[in-house]
């Protein structure tokens, strides 16, 4: 379970994340929903404990981002915005390597991996090296590292940006299979539909701040929108022109 | 703990022998010594041997004035030759090294017993020529007292009177370090390679990481960030050891192969057990070298940019062993505790066959561990910092 309370940072001047509060229970799926550079990378980078709040706190399974960030990462799989694996290792090393830094014992540790394998139909490029494999084979490979330890929260970064419709629909399904395990899955994204499609509870971000949170028909209650993108627009509180 | 240190260094490790770069590096130095060094050395060797069994060739203008003279020169193994019309300008050309002017009243002046005048012509900006005017000079001295010692014993004058003091020297340079004048250069060989010889390694542990997107990922890891500072810092060490002992094998090789007694006459007197305890010395500046390397490496956001640093640092890193020549023959405290320049200094000693004493190996090598723990300490407060993720 991941808390947020009244988290804020800024960079210089700019304020990039503004008094944020929300929970994200186990066995749901919670999804930031904002345009581009609306602060929903910053709010992750904040939970796993790259980037230190200006104010406010956070918790992962009641440990305090700031206080305890080793055990706060021992409880987070995390797919960052940066998905960068090492181009002269093997698939199988990629997460073997992620696997030994989280302290995974040897033998249990071989049994995940072939599962992680078997689960993101990678066997085909399971020992190949990473060099020049596609961004989808990429991004199962950044998947399967962060899923490598059984983390019991699970933060995802615009999970299917670059994905083709086939991968897509791969990603959304695991997302549901960990869901169904009782994981807390945090995720976000820009794309309505895909957190329509996914998300039990939809949180808008905008320049920020949450502007509404809900699910799918609580946020077209709300906003007294009927069709959902309208809902989202009408939650954002901006004007529709290039920003 | 310190085990998941050596998970990031052993993946290092393993990432950088798929490298086919890594190996290029130490290939590239092990020919750079035994090519550029060896063919150094017998490009020398020959040019000395040349210089000492050629006759010397000498344009002189107005032989007809100095017949002795001339015929002195020639006892000496020196070929005449008459100079060109405008001996000044060949020189300046550079068609002759220096030319011998004698003028006409040369014959009469010495005759009578006045001091006669020659000129010499030579152009001091060009150091090639500086050993022939020498020896031109030498010879003219040396005519000038045999003709000095006659006129005065026909006087009735003991030549003797004129010999106010007579040098003997004693020269206490060992054969050994008449030879290494031909190998100076490798304490800077040996600096060069330390500060190269991974650099690659930890530009691309860290810089490279962050370019190719794999930095924030790794460090969302359970690790206090410092320890991937440190795992990282930890693989580059064997690969310079490595780029090191392959360039010290390929000098060892050096010695054994090139005829040195036959290129300049002396063996240098140093084997593979001297080439170990250089080895040894140099590890806290390898660790140094090291430590250097991850500070800008942190600091540094992309491969390209911390290579427009990491040249320079090894610029001054190998710049104290420019300055062993004008330092104070015997080795002091404060040169022991620079970092680098103690290391250099002791080198030169081992090379130069001199002991070298525990205490100061033990003070250079503490005083450069010291100060690469210092460096390694601000690496790892770069890597704590959110610059390093941030782009």
């Amino acid at each position: 379970m991941i808390q947020v309370q009244g988290l804020s940072k800024s960079f210089g001047k700019i304020k990039a994340v503004n008094q944020v509060s929300f929970v994200a229970p186990d066995g749901q799926i919670t999804g930031l929903l904002g345009p581009n550079g609306a602060g929903k990378s910053t709010i992750l980078r904040m939970l796993y404990t790259l980037f230190k709040p200006d104010e406010g706190t956070a918790q992962v399974d009641g440990y305090d981002v700031n206080r305890f960030p080793l055990e706060v990462k021992k409880r987070i799989g995390v797919l960052a915005d940066a998905r960068g694996i090492y181009p002269r290792l093997t698939a199988r090393e990629n997460i073997r390597y992620y696997g030994y830094l989280h302290g995974v014992e040897k033998s249990v540790l071989e049994k995940h991996i072939n599962i992680l394998i078997r689960l993101l139909d990678m066997q085909a490029i399971a020992d190949r090296k990473a060099k020049g494999f596609s961004t989808g084979e990429k991004l199962k490979v950044a998947i399967a590292r962060a899923l490598v330890h059984n983390p019991q929260n699970i933060l995802l970064d615009e999970p299917t940006n670059g994905l083709d419709v086939i991968s897509t629909r791969a990603m959304r399904r695991l997302i549901l299979r960990l869901k169904e395990e009782g994981k807390c899955i945090l995720l976000t994204s820009h794309i309505m539909q895909e957190v329509a499609a996914l998300c039990d509870h939809i949180i808008i971000i905008s320049q920020g701040s949450i502007t509404a949170s809900g699910t799918a028909d609580e946020l077209k209650q709300l906003t007294g929108q009927s069709d959902l993108e309208d809902a989202f627009v009408a939650a954002l509180g901006v004007k529709e022109e290039w920003g | 703990m310190i085990r998941k240190i050596l998970v990031v260094t052993q993946k290092e490790i393993l990432d950088h022998l798929r490298d086919y770069r890594t190996g290029l590096t130490t290939l590239l130095w092990g020919l750079f010594v035994i090519f550029l060094m060896g063919g150094m050395t017998m490009l020398l060797g020959a040019n000395l041997r040349e210089k000492l069994e050629k006759p010397f060739r000498l344009s002189v203008a107005g032989m007809e004035n100095a017949p002795n003279l001339l015929a002195f020169m020639a006892q000496q193994n020196v070929i005449i030759e008459p100079a060109p019309a405008d001996p000044k300008a060949a020189v300046i050309a550079g068609d002759i090294s220096v030319a011998l002017i004698i003028p006409p009243e040369y014959s009469e002046n010495f005759s009578s017993g006045k001091t006669a005048t020659i000129q010499l012509v030579y152009d001091s900006s060009r150091t090639s020529v500086v050993l022939d005017k020498i020896q031109v000079e030498e010879l003219l001295k040396a005519y000038n007292r045999y003709i000095g010692l006659l006129r005065l014993s026909v006087r009735g004058i003991n030549p003797r009177v004129i010999d106010v003091v007579q040098i003997e020297g004693v020269d206490t340079a060992t054969p050994q370090s008449k030879a290494l004048l031909f190998f100076s250069m490798l304490p800077y060989i040996i600096i060069s390679v330390i500060f190269t010889g991974a650099a690659s390694i930890i530009t691309d542990a860290t810089a490279g990481e962050r370019e190719r997107e794999s930095l924030e990922p790794l460090l969302i890891n359970p690790l206090p960030r410092g320890w991937f500072a440190i795992g990282k810092m930890l693989a580059a060490i064997p690969f310079t050891m490595l780029t090191l002992i392959i360039t010290l094998a390929a000098f060892a090789i050096l010695l054994r192969t090139l005829p040195l007694g036959e290129i300049i006459g002396i063996r240098p007197g140093f084997d593979a057990g001297t080439l170990a305890t250089i080895l040894l010395l140099c590890l806290p500046v390898i660790f140094l070298a090291a430590a250097l390397q991850t500070l800008v490496a942190s600091f540094t956001k992309t491969v390209k940019e911390a290579n427009t640093h990491l040249p320079y640092i090894a610029l001054i890193a190998a710049l104290p062993g420019a300055l062993i020549p004008l330092l104070p023959i015997k080795p002091a405290l404060w040169m022991m505790l620079t970092p680098i320049l103690g290391q250099q200094v002791l080198i030169n000693q081992i090379l130069h066959s001199e002991p070298i004493s525990a205490i100061n190996v033990l003070v250079a090598s503490l005083g450069t561990s010291l100060v690469s723990i210092g460096i390694t300490f601000i690496a790892v407060k770069f890597y704590e910092s959110e610059r390093i993720i941030s782009r």
